[in-house]
């Protein structure tokens, strides 16, 4: 799950690398979406009275309820989205997917003792802990995606590093995810919250991975390090560093050799046999098609397969259904907005007396919110 | 130490109506020779150049050059409180995280201050090339705002084709289409009502009409106004403001998709 309190460190350290945009800024951008946790958000928010929306023979149709009017959303903005699925996951993956597989046995029992004692709110709590992006939801929001004329990558592993490689290629704008994990991987530009729905009212977060490294004086490759200890998926971190301890220690040290040479492990305990080294090679080294090799086509919706495929079992509603249709194939016709930057140099210079006081402020040690830019 | 006052507070309140739909802040550059801004809107479709020149001011004091980032919704609210006669007067120190605006009404018995708060911005600066137009139109900017309002009914993009013969602004949507044609004008007593259209090559390009409404909010900076187009690059719509400076918005063209 990301990158344990990355978002707010980046937050607290280097406010400026944060934008708050709008969902219509992004008209014409290609952007690639980790289809596995755009899944997962929409098995546990799509809901009607607390319970799935489900087919005839009682199959959740949640995922491809969101994934057909999430993405009609993003296509009228004028966005070009690509979903790019999960391979196998990485070895290093298992000891975390474990631990998920023994939250969900847990979670489990809750809900059954949840159940015997008939306590509503605890049922819907552990429902939605217990839900997982089946092989079965993938196939299903494939088909759907193919039927809506949107590309669809398959990862050799994990989708985030697929959708670093592809931002790092420029072969899309940007990748959309709730992961910071990606801006480990490399992406330049992360979005968060643009899959979010329309009723929440959340601005787009984004990201610049080169803003990010400059407010935090760090280089990708100490980033790395910085994740690693925060807590990552693919190994553990050592206990009692939390994330002002760790920037500090990386600042400080640079790199996971010297700051294990350097700490007390009495103290702080690094995990037995801690493969941070293989985790570090996963961030820098992933497993990922080449995006040269790939090739992304929007084409025309097929309406008539879209009625067939939601309609019926699935319990669509058919006029709603040939409407999305037609926002898909109308979002393609007609002339898309140029942008200025592509005629005019932009050259940005961070306000020097910002600077300054950044300055003064990291001289001091002291780390407190950033001012200016603050969200209106 | 920076000052600059200004007889009729009007033409302030004109400029900030004139900007403040299309951007949230910006950057006052001020230096000996007056005062700058530019900034692009959110999605970086259009953008924005003003100039106010010192020798336009009343008065007009920078010994040093400063950079101030402003709101423009707080610093249009406060001018919403000067009345349309008063004299203002921008104030800030060297290096000062504020900016006073002081009102003073005609005859002296009424002055008011307020202070600003100041926003540290990014500075964000565009390197505009030096463009020879192959079109360019003027014609009364109230003619144009009328026109943007008009066709804005039928559809969310306008065409703007500059031939031998005219200008020639065209519209469609689901309702159905417009045009309107505009043609030089032979003679005309007043120099305002004019349309002059000087033409090296016919151009045609589409814009977002939505943008182009966001422009004409400086209609009444100025009488008349200026289109420049060329192929393929940004639109330029020019506002003079009398005595003082100008206003230059830039637009990008829709593009027809490659491929998709």
């Amino acid at each position: 799950m990301g990158i344990l309190g990355l978002s707010k460190l980046i937050a607290d350290i280097a406010p400026q690398a944060i934008k708050e945009m709008e969902i219509k800024n992004y008209f014409g951008r290609k952007i690639a979406i980790d289809a596995s946790m755009s899944l997962y958000q929409f098995l546990i928010a799509v809901r009607s009275e607390g319970a799935q929306l489900t087919s005839v023979d009682g199959e959740t149709t949640s995922h491809l309820m969101g994934t057909f009017y999430r993405t009609i959303r993003l296509v009228e903005n004028g966005i070009k989205p690509v979903y790019v699925f999960d391979g196998k996951p990485p070895e290093l993956k298992a000891h975390q997917l474990n631990k998920r597989a023994e939250r969900r046995e847990e979670a489990e029992k809750e809900l059954q003792k949840a159940t015997e004692s008939g306590d509503q709110a605890q049922i819907e709590k552990f429902n939605r802990r217990l839900v997982k992006v089946t092989k079965q939801h993938g196939e299903e929001a494939r088909e759907l995606l193919k039927l809506m004329g949107i590309p669809v990558v398959e990862a050799p592993c994990e989708a985030e590093a697929q959708c670093a490689a592809l931002v790092k290629a420029g072969k899309i704008y940007a990748t959309a995810t709730e992961d910071m994990d990606a801006l480990t991987f490399g992406a330049t530009v992360l979005l968060r919250h643009l899959t979010f729905s329309e009723a929440r009212k959340m601005p787009v977060q984004e990201f610049h991975l080169n803003s990010v490294l400059e407010g935090l004086g760090l280089q990708q490759q100490e980033f790395i390090d910085l994740c690693i200890l925060l807590g990552c998926d693919y190994c553990g971190s050592i206990r009692g560093i939390g994330p002002k301890r760790a920037i500090e220690l990386i600042k400080q040290h640079r790199s996971l050799e010297e700051i294990l040479k350097n700490i007390d492990t009495n103290k702080y305990q690094p995990p037995e046999e801690w493969d941070y080294k293989n985790a570090r090679r996963l961030f820098l080294e992933p497993e990922v098609t080449d995006p040269k090799d790939i090739e992304m086509k929007w084409t025309d919706p097929d309406e008539e397969g879209l009625v067939k495929f939601l309609c019926g079992d699935k319990q669509f509603n058919e006029e709603r259904v040939r409407n999305g249709a037609k926002k898909l194939m109308k979002a393609r016709t007609g002339s898309t907005q140029g942008r200025l930057d592509g005629f005019f140099k932009i050259s940005t210079t961070p306000n020097p007396k910002r600077k300054a006081e950044e300055e003064k402020k990291n001289a001091n040690k002291k780390v407190k919110s950033g001012r200016g830019r603050k969200p209106k | 130490m920076f000052e600059a006052r200004l007889l009729r507070s009007s033409i302030l309140k004109k400029v900030l109506e004139a900007i403040k739909d299309l951007l949230t802040q910006a950057t006052f550059d001020c230096d000996d020779s007056g005062i700058q801004l530019q900034a692009m809107d959110n999605s970086h479709v259009s953008l924005v150049s003003l100039t106010l020149r010192a020798d336009g001011f009343d008065k007009y004091r920078c010994d040093r050059n400063i950079s101030m980032g402003m709101n423009l919704a707080s610093m249009s609210k406060i001018l919403k409180c000067a009345g349309d006669k008063d004299t203002v007067t921008m104030k800030a120190q060297d290096n000062a995280d504020t900016v006073t605006f002081v009102f003073e009404s005609p005859n002296q018995e009424k002055v008011s201050d307020y202070e600003m708060k100041l926003m540290n911005l990014d500075l964000e600066h565009l390197g505009i090339p030096e463009t020879e137009y192959s079109c360019t139109i003027r014609l009364p900017s109230a003619e144009f705002a009328r026109i943007c309002r008009d066709l804005s009914q039928f559809g969310e993009s306008m065409v703007i084709s500059c031939t031998k013969e005219g200008v020639k602004f065209s519209a469609s949507g689901d309702i159905g289409s417009a045009n309107i044609k505009l043609a030089q004008t032979a003679s005309v007593d007043k120099e305002e009502e004019a349309v002059v259209i000087e033409m090296d090559e016919p151009v045609t390009l589409t814009f977002a009409c939505q943008y182009l409404n966001y422009f004409t909010k400086a209609t009444s900076l100025s009488p008349q106004v200026q289109l420049s187009m060329s192929a393929d690059v940004p639109l330029v719509v020019e506002y003079r403001i009398q005595d003082i400076g100008h206003i230059r918005y830039y637009l990008a063209p829709k593009i027809e998709e490659e491929d998709s």
